[in-house]
């Protein structure tokens, strides 16, 4: 079969596939000729609008081609929805490793998001008869859910696998009587999914958390939104034998690489955290670890901020 | 009866075991719960046997059986096949097919008499099936999917198949077959029947998602339930009445 001639212009594909600085300069790189003629950023909403905002497609030139092979662009146009009960398997699929390979009420908790339908998004396809999700979002008080089997194991969980001791103290309070004003951040998404999505994602969020604030129908509601914590439990990837001074050659290797970018900066935000170790497998010279960070509500607009700071430059 | 499972945290009990009527299979891994349920149910009865094929657990998706014999892939090792002649039931013919589509339980679904196969499979395959298997191989589609295996479990009793069969095909599917067929779904709206549940004569084994209306439908097609109609009629008839003038 005789070779395509090589085009020059079509670069590295354009997803990083994790989020180090050094991983962030190599995408960089790739996308600079990309973005400055493909992109094209979606316009705001005002901020009284509470419908869902929608992410132009991203425009790649789609190259045209004799045969039918798959160059690696696609099309695709993202909307975010409210929670439904349809959703359900999707949201599964995506939460299936939430709680490492723990047998736990996972369906029970997908109903939980699924069923709280004013704070939580859900991201689709527009148009899609699949109805696949690529990612969710939610925030979930854990004292309002706190009688929930899958609420409850979670908090076993959690206290379970903390080891160190000066944090457990902090988690227990935060998960016994600071639950009222403690919110669960469940965040998971497809991986190859395109970080422009992510501060319009986390904006929705937490502009559905002060909404409901005022809007909830009863008193006991709107208070619980009202977080003074957010908990996030995800997985990072830390690299072995991290005690091991290293040359400066290999500066580039990275002692702690986030799988989603927003983590990095909640984890410097965060007040306190702690690593847990996963039984599933490891890649070579970095191991996948289990991470639990406290964030104070406070610091979540630093976080907005830092976020679209961190999303639009790359 | 059917009881309600799942490995591992998924409710995908169809990929990690095979049941038939002389014989259970279950994958390695996962909690002793899994391995449990089944021999629970099935202990006394017929042998559960714990294994893997091609050095995988989705055991159920690889290989298609009944009381006659099983099916083996072209991947399957050799110590996986020779621990399978050794544990199952002697009247079993355990056979290892040369065939390109080597995920059998997606390609074939069958009971001790009929088997279902997809559209492109070898004519040797299918020379194959008829003899080990000994059954009757008819090459189908079910509500267009050639990947009958997966989209449809039946037993000697009856079957199940995927949601969005039309009643012609459900019609002719069941003169083919020779049983009562169900178009639904297993695990809260799953339309992979196969991968959702497990089946043969006298029990079920279905994912934890699986609602209480897709389990009476289960056992009421598969004939589950131990009780014959006209005894579930009197038993209504003594609730109904409440005296007799």
């Amino acid at each position: 079969m005789p070779r395509k001639p090589t085009r020059h212009h079509r670069l590295l594909p354009v997803q990083p596939l994790t989020f180090s600085p050094f991983a962030r300069s190599v995408a960089r790189v790739a996308t600079a000729y990309l973005v400055k003629h493909y992109l094209r950023d979606a316009p705001l909403k005002s901020a009284g609008d509470e419908f869902k905002e929608k992410l132009e497609k991203v425009d790649r030139q789609s190259e045209s081609s004799e045969d039918e092979e798959f160059d690696g662009v696609v099309q695709a146009d993202f909307a975010f929805f409210d929670p439904k009960p349809d959703d359900f398997h999707g949201v599964k699929t995506l939460l299936q490793s939430y709680l490492d390979n723990k047998q736990w009420d996972l369906s029970g908790f997908v109903d939980l998001i699924l069923g709280q339908t004013t704070v939580g998004t859900v991201v689709k396809l527009e148009d899609d008869e699949d109805n696949a999700v690529f990612s969710v979002i939610t925030a979930l008080n854990l004292g309002r859910y706190k009688d929930h089997k899958c609420i409850a194991e979670l908090k076993e969980f959690l206290l379970n696998i903390s080891h160190e001791k000066d944090k457990i103290g902090n988690l227990r309070s935060l998960l016994g009587d600071k639950a009222q004003n403690v919110g669960l951040l469940v965040s998971q998404r497809v991986v190859n999914l395109p970080p422009e999505l992510l501060p319009h994602l986390y904006d929705a969020l937490f502009d559905e958390v002060s909404w409901a604030t005022e809007d909830e129908p009863t008193e006991d509601m709107r208070k619980s939104f009202h977080f003074k914590f957010y908990i996030v439990v995800s997985k990072i990837y830390k690299r072995k034998n991290a005690n091991q001074k290293r040359p400066s050659t290999t500066d580039k290797d990275e002692a702690l690489i986030y799988i989603k970018p927003e983590e990095e900066i909640l984890h410097k935000l965060s007040m306190w955290s702690f690593l847990f170790p996963l039984q599933t497998q490891q890649v070579a010279t970095h191991e996948l670890t289990g991470i639990v960070m406290a964030v104070k509500a406070e610091n979540i607009s630093s976080f907005q901020q830092q976020l679209h700071t961190l999303i639009n430059e790359s | 009866m059917a009881t309600r499972l799942m490995f591992e945290n998924s409710c995908e009990v169809g990929v990690f075991s095979k049941l038939t009527n002389a014989y259970c299979l279950v994958a390695i891994g996962g909690s002793e719960s899994f391995y449990s349920t089944f021999e629970a149910e099935l202990a006394d009865v017929i042998p559960v046997v714990k294994t893997s094929i091609a050095g995988t657990r989705i055991i159920g998706r690889l290989c298609a059986g009944n009381k006659n014999g099983l099916i083996l892939p072209h991947t399957t090792t050799d110590q996986e096949l020779q621990h399978l002649r050794n544990t199952l039931p002697d009247q079993v013919v355990v056979q290892r097919v040369d065939e390109r589509l080597s995920a059998l339980g997606n390609c074939i679904a069958c009971n001790d008499h009929v088997a279902l196969t997809h559209t492109d499979l070898d004519r040797e395959t299918e020379e194959l099936i008829a003899d080990v298997l000994g059954v009757e191989v008819f090459r189908q589609t079910i509500a267009g999917n050639i990947l009958v295996g997966s989209y449809c479990a039946f037993s000697n009793r009856g079957g199940l198949v995927h949601p969005h069969t039309s009643i012609e095909d459900l019609d002719e599917l069941s003169t083919l077959l020779q049983v009562p067929l169900v178009a639904g779904t297993v695990n809260r709206g799953s339309e992979v029947i196969a991968a959702g549940m497990t089946v043969n004569d006298w029990t079920a084994f279905c994912g934890a998602d699986t609602t209480a209306t897709e389990l009476s439908v289960i056992e009421s097609v598969f004939k589950l339930r131990d009780a014959q109609p006209t005894a579930i009629v009197d038993e209504m008839r003594k609730s109904l009445i409440d005296s007799y003038v």
